[in-house]
């Protein structure tokens, strides 16, 4: 049917509400990525058999990321009254006993890992109440994980099914639209977004609203609103899993944008690498179309618009604004200097507004409460929350969503539960490559645009990778700027030169070859980089070894002059050893060196030919004993020959 | 016409067309900048860094940026030599003589402003078709595609393996011949050659393109496709009988025309 006035909308509200919150259980399972790496395809498929073979009534379907990523996969289940329960690992295996429970009118509570009392869509007229009940579970706020976060951008997700409009519908979506486009004139639409203090989440954090009325001063037969979706920095998810989870908030914020700023069409810009989010989001263009939210006179309205999607080939370059523009046009994705910006001179030459995905997910709250209402969640200047992937080495990864001036330490350590195996957490890396590692001693850094900056690191689209004692901060630079020589487009010398230039002095310190006129060196290209780059890749593309050289430069000092890698990762500085007390003669590790570097023999003593150890580590991770070590600049004493293992150890 | 504007170059009031760029207005004024990616017949592309100057005044953003690139407006002071300036542009030198250890020109253009040693690795590739000359200015591409139109080479690959060549590095039908590339290389890495009755353009995978005969004279003078080229576009068409002749016997016609035409032997109308 096509929605052309607010009852039309309402009616479909009330036919969302009724698969929300249907008179029989409500059996979710969680469907992002995440959720089908952990098994949860497999997870859905069993309950399927299950709940036929033992005739269960119940609806079951399918949702989004509930954020949690160690915890997958993530089964959510609502009796009728009661609250919404979210089950966690949950194996196929389990899939049996759910379906006898539920038939039973009862849940599996050895599953469960917290509960849902209320839920604020924050666009709906009120938050959504469930039940109460379950004195045993927590509520989904009290667990650590969640307490400190607040979902505006995640408001559905892991909720609602994300390939159906009406649920969309019935958590208040679309009525946003309805709003700007029948109450609000285009003014209006960029006074809110300006008064509400959004930066945009790409990570550069320029005022969505001014460049929303730079784009809508312009005058033009043709203008593009474009949604870049070409997340690439390594370890970041956080638009994967906003398309994925809840595709249809993206298109309302742009339908909203392209109102405002007086756009016919829309491109949304995914990296083809994400096949799921182009599926769903394929899928709510076509539902939206069908709806009359897309297309033509939508809501009656004069105003038109239509969304396309065009994918990227794998060039993380093209998530910049000019390169990216340069690919949907069909050219090979290079950027090329601004000004003229894309909101003068964009797609084909017409006046283009792009936006990254979380920028848009938070256009349609912003408008149903309010840019006032906005305002007052983070702190000033920096408004709002943020996504983060919080991911590497930590106790709980997952995406977290928090008001931006929330520190470091809240995300890391009380979130995240800090290191894994309570080993020392020393860095964590914002930004992705084109941001900066921040040591433990700055962790009381509130996350937000600024205060990143101060520190040497950026904000970028929201990863925040976790290392610890174990990570070599030489290593870390070195791997970001392996990433950032492979993805520079080659057009401007520093970039395409300059980068691969400090790459081979960084593997000349991890290799042990490293001078101290080599720091010298590596600082001067890497202010030279920065400040004459063309584009933005090339002008952050330096900031992890500038971070690093500036918290860690006793890491690279021991490097350089004691050839030894504290951290114990980079292979030409350690060493593998075999300690003979511990030795048990078992032949593992020989049978399993690559280069038959282990001199031994059944009940022999173990010994490692230095010369032609390679370093892998293959014999310390077979060894059922512990017995082989791994060490920096340092030895321990060995028999110079195979030697019978002492009797009764 | 176009706005006539006053912008300061290093202190020095100087007038302009509004949206000139800055370098252009440079080269005029004969104030020294160093480039390698700029010509006036081609878009400004902002990809060799050289031409860096600092904004210090002015309705835009502050700071250093490409003047090739910085368009002319009232009221806009740069300055075109600052520490800063010198000491990254140093860098960048040093990153040239690694890139293009072949270069003369580049070598040349370095010394001028000091810089006669790299602290990096050079590049030597013993099979490069552009002799470890290229310093991937995109002048060429550009200019078979803006120009020419025909976009014969491109760039292939990306970041420090970038190159430019033909597509698959097979020789190229839709290559001209015309040697523009080579014209407008500023490292002379460029390499093509006339034999006999063909232009091996050798820089560019081989290519070859037919050389058209003169008529008259026997001889090769010009790119077949670059002569059918220039005749398709003459407006009024050309002459039949100046088609395909070389420079020399087309002069040596036209003036034997004239001295007949003076001595009264044919009236100016016949032909």
């Amino acid at each position: 049917m096509k929605i052309k006035t607010l009852q039309d909308l309402e009616n479909v509200r009330k036919a969302g509400i009724k698969k929300l919150f249907p008179d029989k259980p409500r059996i979710a399972v969680g469907l992002a990525t995440c959720g089908i790496a952990a098994g949860g395809q497999d997870v859905y498929e069993a309950l399927e058999t299950a709940l036929k073979k033992k005739g269960v009534n119940a609806f079951l379907t399918k949702t989004g990321c509930f954020g949690i990523c160690n915890e997958e996969p993530l089964v959510n289940i609502a009796m009728p009254g009661k609250p919404l329960v979210i089950l966690h690992k949950v194996q196929k295996e389990d899939a049996e006993s759910i379906a006898e429970k539920v038939a039973k009118g009862k849940l599996p509570e050895e599953k469960a890992l917290c509960k849902i009392e209320e839920w604020d869509h924050i666009t709906s007229e009120k938050p959504f109440f469930y039940g109460k009940g379950y004195e045993n579970i927590p509520l989904w706020n009290e667990i650590p994980y969640f307490k400190p976060q607040k979902k505006v951008v995640l408001r559905d997700a892991g909720i609602i099914n994300p390939e159906d409009i009406e649920e969309y519908i019935a958590v208040g979506g679309y009525s946003a639209v309805y709003k700007a486009l029948t109450k609000m004139t285009p003014d209006e639409v960029v006074e809110e977004v300006k008064k509400s203090g959004l930066r945009g989440r790409g990570g550069a954090g320029f005022p969505t609203g001014l460049k929303w009325e730079f784009t809508k001063k312009e005058k033009s037969d043709v203008k593009y609103v474009i949604c870049n979706a070409d997340e690439g920095d390594p370890g970041a998810y956080m638009n994967r899993n906003e398309m994925e989870s809840d595709p249809h908030m993206v298109i309302e914020g742009m339908i909203i944008g392209a109102y405002a700023i007086g756009a016919s069409e829309g491109f949304i810009y995914v990296r083809a690498e994400y096949p799921l989010a182009i599926e769903r989001l394929k899928l709510a263009i076509k539902q939206a179309k069908e709806y009359g939210l897309l297309g033509e006179h939508i809501f009656g309205t004069e105003f038109s618009f239509d969304i396309r999607i065009a994918t990227g080939a794998g060039a993380f370059v093209c998530g910049e604004e000019t390169a990216l523009i340069a690919s949907i046009e069909g050219k090979p994705g290079r950027p090329r200097p601004r000004p003229p910006f894309p909101a003068q001179k964009g797609l084909w030459e017409k006046p283009t507004n792009i936006n990254n995905v979380e920028t848009w997910c938070n256009i349609a709250p912003i408008i149903k409460k309010g840019g006032e209402w906005f305002s007052r969640i983070g702190i000033e200047r920096n408004t709002g929350t943020k996504v983060f992937s919080l991911v590497g080495k930590v106790n709980k990864v997952g995406l977290v969503e928090v008001p931006l001036g929330t520190t470091i330490n809240e995300i890391v350590c009380h979130i995240g539960g800090c290191g894994i195996k309570s080993k020392e957490i020393k860095a964590v890396q914002t930004g992705g490559p084109s941001g900066g590692c921040i040591p433990r001693n700055l962790f009381d850094t509130p996350i937000d645009y600024d205060h990143l900056k101060e520190v040497g690191s950026i904000m970028g689209s929201g990863g925040l990778v976790v290392m610890d004692e174990d990570t070599c901060m030489v290593d870390t630079a070195k791997y970001f700027l392996s990433f950032t020589v492979d993805e520079s487009c080659g057009k401007c010398v520093p970039c395409r030169e300059g980068l691969k230039r400090m790459y081979d002095i960084l593997e000349k310190i991890t290799d042990g070859r490293g001078t101290e006129e080599d720091l010298g060196i590596l600082d001067e290209l890497a202010h030279t980089i920065k400040a004459t780059s063309l584009c933005g890749l090339g002008q952050t593309a330096p900031n992890p070894v500038i971070t690093t050289i500036k918290y860690f430069k006793d890491e690279y000092m021991e490097h350089i002059k004691n050839k030894v890698c504290p951290a114990r990762v980079c292979r030409a500085l350690i060493d593998y050893f075999i300690v003979p007390d511990k030795c048990k003669g078992c032949t593992i590790c020989a049978k399993n060196c690559p280069v038959g570097a282990i001199d031994g023999g059944p009940g022999l003593i173990h010994i490692i030919d230095q010369s032609k150890c390679i370093a892998c580590g293959t014999c310390m991770d077979v060894c059922p004993f512990d017995a082989v070590v791994k060490l920096s600049g340092e030895k321990i004493d060995t028999p110079d020959k195979p030697i019978p293992v002492k009797k009764g150890r | 016409m176009k706005k006539t504007v006053r912008i300061k170059i290093n202190g020095k009031t100087y007038e302009a067309e509004e949206g000139e760029s800055i370098l252009s207005v440079c080269n005029r004024e004969n104030i020294d900048i160093p480039n390698l990616c700029f010509n006036e017949a081609l878009a400004p592309y902002g990809a060799c860094r050289l031409c860096m100057v600092e904004v210090v005044n002015g309705p835009g953003k502050k700071g250093m940026t490409t003047s090739c690139t910085l368009e002319a407006v009232e009221g806009l002071e740069v300055v075109t030599d600052t520490e800063q300036i010198v000491k990254y542009r140093n860098v960048l030198f040093e990153l040239y003589l690694a890139q293009a250890p072949n270069s003369e020109e580049i070598k040349e253009m370095a010394a001028k402003y000091g810089v006669t040693k790299t602290r990096f690795a050079k590049k030597a590739k013993p099979l490069d078709p552009l002799g470890n000359k290229c310093v991937l200015c995109g002048q060429c591409v550009r200019v078979c595609d803006e120009i020419m139109g025909t976009a014969a080479i491109n760039y292939i690959g990306r970041g420090f393996h970038t190159k430019i060549n033909t597509p698959y590095l097979e020789k190229n039908d839709a290559c001209m011949g015309c040697g523009a590339c080579a014209e407008v290389c500023p490292t002379g890495a460029i390499q093509m050659e006339d034999i006999y009755d063909k232009r091996i353009m050798k820089s560019w995978s081989g290519t070859e393109v037919k050389l058209k005969k003169c008529k008259s004279c026997g001889r090769y003078f010009a790119p077949e496709p670059i002569a059918e080229f220039a005749y398709a576009k003459l407006d009024p068409e050309i002459k039949e009988e100046l088609k395909d002749l070389c420079p020399d016997c087309r002069r040596k016609l036209l003036s034997r025309k004239e001295i007949l035409i003076s001595q009264g032997e044919v009236s100016k109308n016949e032909d």
